[in-house]
């Protein structure tokens, strides 16, 4: 019992000397492998060509002078792989609010608003136990002049004896005022491994 | 006793020695291409330009644009550092390297947009990745 006991600890030990040790990763030095599925790598690029291009085409620039007010509407994920958009647009979001072209309003939102506190805080018109002077008033909520919409696609191919899975990011940025599309922009990522690779 | 202070006067010594880093408010005089040498044997940049694009209702942004021609299939990464007037970085979208992949005799044409109007120079820096 005793030897099994030892035996066991001893390749233990061994084995958790072999394993890779825990390390951190800078995003801005990573040549680390890369994973079939959707990684950092991909939301940064498909971000950087969306900000890019939105802002070199002029889409973004209220008219009236000003800063842009934009909302995030629906982006849909048809991959297999379960995905958080926000990884996406929030990276979106925030190289446009340093832009300082654009605002994204948290007070609206297809399901509701995305900060409900916008909507909770204006409740406190009718307590008496509030100093009315710093609620905040009617008529001060801003609405939005831009909508961010997309879909992010895969498709999966065999190609010899290896395994290519397309993503695309599409994104569409609409004016409210007239509902057309002014900025629309497509991310392919391309990925060619081991058929083996799981990509959900 | 004796190795202790002598040790701390080596070190404050040898502190005096070093270069001090550029701390005045005149511009580093910054490289605007940087290619490493592994890359050099397999692409040359043959064209760096730059422009600032009209921003509808005032404003400009600065945009660079570059081609890269290869002499051998080679796998590169480059990434553009954006300064303010002050020379001072201005945060991009991303803060990684983007990868592209050169055939031989292509020659690829990348462009880039500054993340804010106040962006005044950048940085190009293009590197073989691992």
């Amino acid at each position: 019992m005793l030897i099994r006991a030892v035996a066991i600890s001893i390749s233990l030990a061994v084995l958790a000397g072999c394993a890779a040790p825990t390390r951190y990763i800078d995003p801005a030095a990573d040549d680390g492998p890369v994973a079939m599925t959707m990684d950092y790598r991909d939301f940064e690029k498909a971000a950087t060509e969306a900000v890019e291009d939105m802002l070199a085409s002029g889409a973004v620039n209220n008219p009236d002078g000003g800063r842009s007010i934009m909302v995030v509407s629906r982006i849909t994920n048809d991959t297999m792989q379960r995905i958080d958009t926000d990884q996406l647009t929030k990276k979106i979001r925030v190289s446009l609010l340093r832009s300082g072209k654009v605002v994204t309003t948290t007070a609206v939102g297809l399901n509701g608003a995305e900060d409900e506190m916008t909507k909770k805080a204006r409740e406190l018109r009718e307590s008496d136990e509030f100093d009315q002077s710093g609620v905040q008033k009617k008529g001060t909520l801003q609405a939005p002049d831009l909508s961010l919409s997309g879909k992010i696609l895969q498709r999966n191919h065999k190609v010899g004896k290896e395994q290519q899975v397309e993503y695309y990011v599409q994104l569409s940025l609409t004016d409210l005022a007239s509902g057309l599309a002014i900025w629309e922009g497509e991310t392919p990522i391309i990925k060619r491994g081991s058929d083996k690779s799981v990509t959900w | 006793m004796k190795t202790l202070l002598f040790a701390s006067l080596l070190v404050l010594g040898l502190a005096g020695c070093a270069t001090p880093p550029e701390t005045s408010s005149s511009l580093v005089d910054r490289q605007e291409l940087k290619v490493d040498p592994d890359i050099i044997y397999a692409a040359d940049v043959t064209e760096l330009f730059q422009k600032r694009v009209e921003q509808p209702g005032g404003g400009s942004l600065l945009q660079v644009q570059f081609a890269v021609e290869a002499r051998s299939d080679a796998d590169m990464a480059w990434k553009v550092t954006w300064f303010d007037a002050n020379g001072m970085v201005v945060q991009g979208v991303g803060e990684g390297y983007r990868k592209a992949t050169l055939l031989t005799g292509q020659t690829r044409y990348f462009t880039a947009t500054a993340p804010h109007e106040r962006v005044a120079s950048f940085q190009l820096h293009l590197r073989e990745p691992r």
